[in-house]
């Protein structure tokens, strides 16, 4: 089978996975939305070995093109998700965040997107690109859960201050400590990846560490924006709505990072 | 004084400082920075004016941002050095005789009654704790017992050791800023340059670029030598992400270029009417060659690398780079110029020759080579240590403040009548889950001892 079947056969299994934690919301069975899990993780596996063959096809890390960092970012909320599904107990994420999975799987694989493996250019040429882009990327999508988490948050706040019956079967309170919980996982890795390790490449590669190039810039501000978050809940107590405002703006600045410095403004990082 | 002091202590300040820099900074990526006067004038007309005046074209660089990055890290060092003293004491000398509200007034608490004396009781109970790795300090005072058993107490700096690195990141920074130096250096090769600001110089031996199969480029590889009192002392492969380090310096492939001045060509000159002939002809910019045969004096006046016709309707080089060369070639006949015109190496069959005969010779760029230089950037960064310092604090603030979460139990123990009464509590500041259930298990095991 080769890597674009195996991509297809993958987004399949995301499709599949998202009808069934679809079924479970309107049903609330949870073998459903346990079905859904299996599936996910089925697709995550075929991802993966679609990503080493990619690996393989191009002789180089599986993200450095859109295509390539699209599919990746993808298989890294996967992956982030299931971890949370599977320490949290907890299930009622799954229908949204699958359509964010298929939203970026139809992003790769639309044909905007050139899919043709293109040799290294130099500045790529480093194992730096592994460890920068990889881990930020897991950074990222640990994020991704705290948005949905979030927006979930408001929802339920929304509802149970009316006193209406809850839709998502989960309490505003937890679903606000589990976006904590996410962002505890993602920050220190958006950190570590995002800045730290590219700030080591950029050293290498470009001979200097710190440029203010849009993706830097970016990068920081993202990291500014869940400072925020971490100091005003930590310091000052701001849970809840605030918290949830302050983590769905950081997921947006680091969406616009990744996705809309590329297309929108132009840098040493222009690499698509 | 104090008010100065308690402004800058303050965590208000530090978000309300969050906000401005991250606004300001987004400011900065939606203008364009450092472009020429002109390109501002064009963009923004009037405004071109007052974004230099406020420093908009060079944000990063500008005294408000410096300065707001200034009193960023004034609050942080305010902000963390006040806190840190109620927190060693709270670590180092601890209260150890607490009140029963103190405990009470904790989320996970528990209460119970040993049939133990209390010496007993608080055996026990120590040893439980120390199995999980607590470390205890006990007091007596009346005839209450004390215990406090604390773990991952290093947890409890984890902020602080994040705000020593980013402060010791800025510190890098300034460094850098100040006593930073960075120089291109244009060698071709053979040539020796010495490194300004050091007593040694660099010759490149070798440069040469790499291509992949397809055509793009693969690397640039300039081979280097250090010389020192013009003794090689050792050479090194010199490319994209494998710079040269020495002496402080390091050495970087940065760009690359052809010296188009003088290149030496080869132009082949066909017959249309007569395909046997074939003349190879190797000849400079600004050479006069006779054809014999032909009884012509031939001769090349220009050569463009990049050819292509502007917007002002001249013909100029769009690039460096021999994307699309082309040379001014002329024939002279006597004192008459019979022939003249650009003839391409990309598009043979382009012919834009004027001539005033007839004609019949074909002329076809084949070869072009000029001296190709590598632009090596010799950059000296004093800060870049303790930017990497910075960072590992960075990284190991950030594991402990949220991966070794600090953990305190609180214990009062007193005895009545050969009994002993256990009132506990327990803290934690991150992950009270997995906490409360080891504050259950160590209570339960404490009730159903024998």
């Amino acid at each position: 089978m080769s890597e674009s079947t195996l991509f297809l056969v993958t987004f399949i299994f995301y499709i599949l996975a998202a009808f069934f934690y679809f079924s479970f919301f309107f049903t609330r069975k949870e073998n459903l939305a346990k079905t859904g899990f299996g599936t996910a993780l089925m697709g995550l596996i075929l991802h993966t070995a679609a990503l080493i063959m990619r690996t393989i096809e191009s002789s180089h890390a599986p993200f450095t093109n859109m295509y390539e960092s699209l599919s990746f970012l993808a298989w890294a909320s996967i992956l982030a998700y299931i971890i949370i599904e599977w320490k949290f107990k907890f299930r009622n994420a799954g229908p949204y965040f699958m359509l964010i999975v298929i939203a970026l799987m139809a992003l790769a694989s639309s044909p905007l997107m050139p899919k043709e493996a293109n040799p290294l250019v130099p500045a790529l040429q480093s194992y730096w690109l592994w460890l920068h882009v990889s881990v930020t990327l897991l950074g990222e999508a640990f994020l991704a859960v705290a948005f949905i988490t979030s927006i979930m948050y408001l929802v339920a706040d929304a509802k149970e201050k009316r006193s209406q019956p809850r839709t998502s079967g989960i309490s505003s309170k937890k679903l606000d400590s589990i976006s904590y919980r996410c962002i505890a996982i993602g920050f220190p890795l958006f950190t570590l990846g995002g800045l730290i390790f590219g700030m080591i490449w950029a050293y290498y590669a470009w001979g200097s560490y710190w440029s203010w190039d849009p993706k830097e810039v970016w990068s920081l501000i993202t990291w500014f924006v869940f400072a925020l978050y971490l100091h005003t809940r930590i310091t000052m107590g701001w849970k809840g709505r605030r918290a949830a405002f302050i983590a769905i703006l950081g997921f947006l600045a680091a969406l616009f990072t990744f996705f809309g410095v590329n297309y929108l403004l132009v840098g040493l990082h222009s690499y698509t | 004084m104090k008010s100065l002091l308690n402004f800058f202590s303050s965590v208000k300040l530090a978000i309300v400082l969050l906000i401005i820099i991250t606004c300001a900074s987004i400011l900065g990526t939606l203008i364009p920075q450092q472009r020429s006067a002109a390109e501002y004038a064009i963009r923004y007309g009037q405004l071109a004016n007052l974004f230099t005046r406020l420093q908009l074209i060079n944000l990063y660089h500008s005294f408000w941002y410096i300065g707001l990055l200034f009193l960023f890290a004034l609050n942080i060092i305010i902000c963390t050095l006040t806190r840190l003293s109620p927190k060693f004491r709270r670590v180092f000398k601890p209260k150890l005789a607490f009140e029963p509200k103190n405990i009470n007034a904790l989320k996970i608490k528990e209460k119970l009654r040993k049939n133990w004396n209390l010496s007993r009781t608080r055996e026990e109970l120590s040893r439980e704790l120390s199995s999980r790795h607590y470390h205890l300090k006990e007091k007596e005072k009346e005839n209450k017992s004390y215990l406090l058993a604390r773990k991952k107490l290093l947890g409890f700096f984890g902020s602080d050791v994040v705000h020593l690195g980013l402060l010791i990141i800025l510190a890098g920074g300034i460094v850098s800023g100040l006593g930073g130096f960075r120089k291109n250096l244009i060698l071709f090769e053979k040539q020796v340059l010495s490194v300004p600001r050091a007593n040694y110089s660099l010759r490149l031996d070798k440069f040469e670029t790499e291509y992949y199969p397809n055509g793009s480029i693969r690397d640039w590889k300039s081979t280097l030598t250090v010389l020192e009192n013009e003794k090689p002392l050792f050479s090194k492969i010199v490319e994209v992400n494998h710079p040269l380090s020495y002496k402080g310096f390091v050495f970087y492939q940065y760009s690359y270029g052809w010296n188009w001045e003088n290149p030496s060509l080869e132009i082949w000159i066909k017959k249309r009417n007569d395909p046997s002939f074939l003349k190879k002809l190797k000849i400079k910019t600004g050479e006069r060659v006779r054809l014999e045969s032909e009884d012509i004096q031939f001769s090349v006046l220009h050569f463009i690398p990049d050819f292509v016709i502007n917007e002002k309707n001249q013909i100029a080089s769009r690039s460096n780079e021999p994307n699309n060369p082309a040379a001014f070639i002329e024939g002279w006949q006597g004192e008459e110029r019979i022939f003249s015109g650009w003839i391409f190496a990309r598009f043979p069959d382009v012919d834009r020759l004027h001539s005033k005969k007839e004609t019949n010779l074909a002329f076809e760029l084949r070869d072009f080579k000029s001296n190709q230089f590598s632009v090596i950037q010799a950059a000296k960064d004093p800060g870049v240590n303790l930017i990497w310092v910075g960072c590992t604090f960075l990284t190991l603030g950030l594991a402990l403040a949220f991966y070794w979460p600090t953990r305190e139990i609180r214990v009062i123990l007193e005895e009545s009548q050969g009994k002993t009464e256990v009132m506990a509590g327990g803290i934690a500041s991150k992950s009270r889950d997995t906490f409360q259930s080891e504050f259950e298990k160590i209570m339960s095991r404490l009730r159903r001892a024998e």
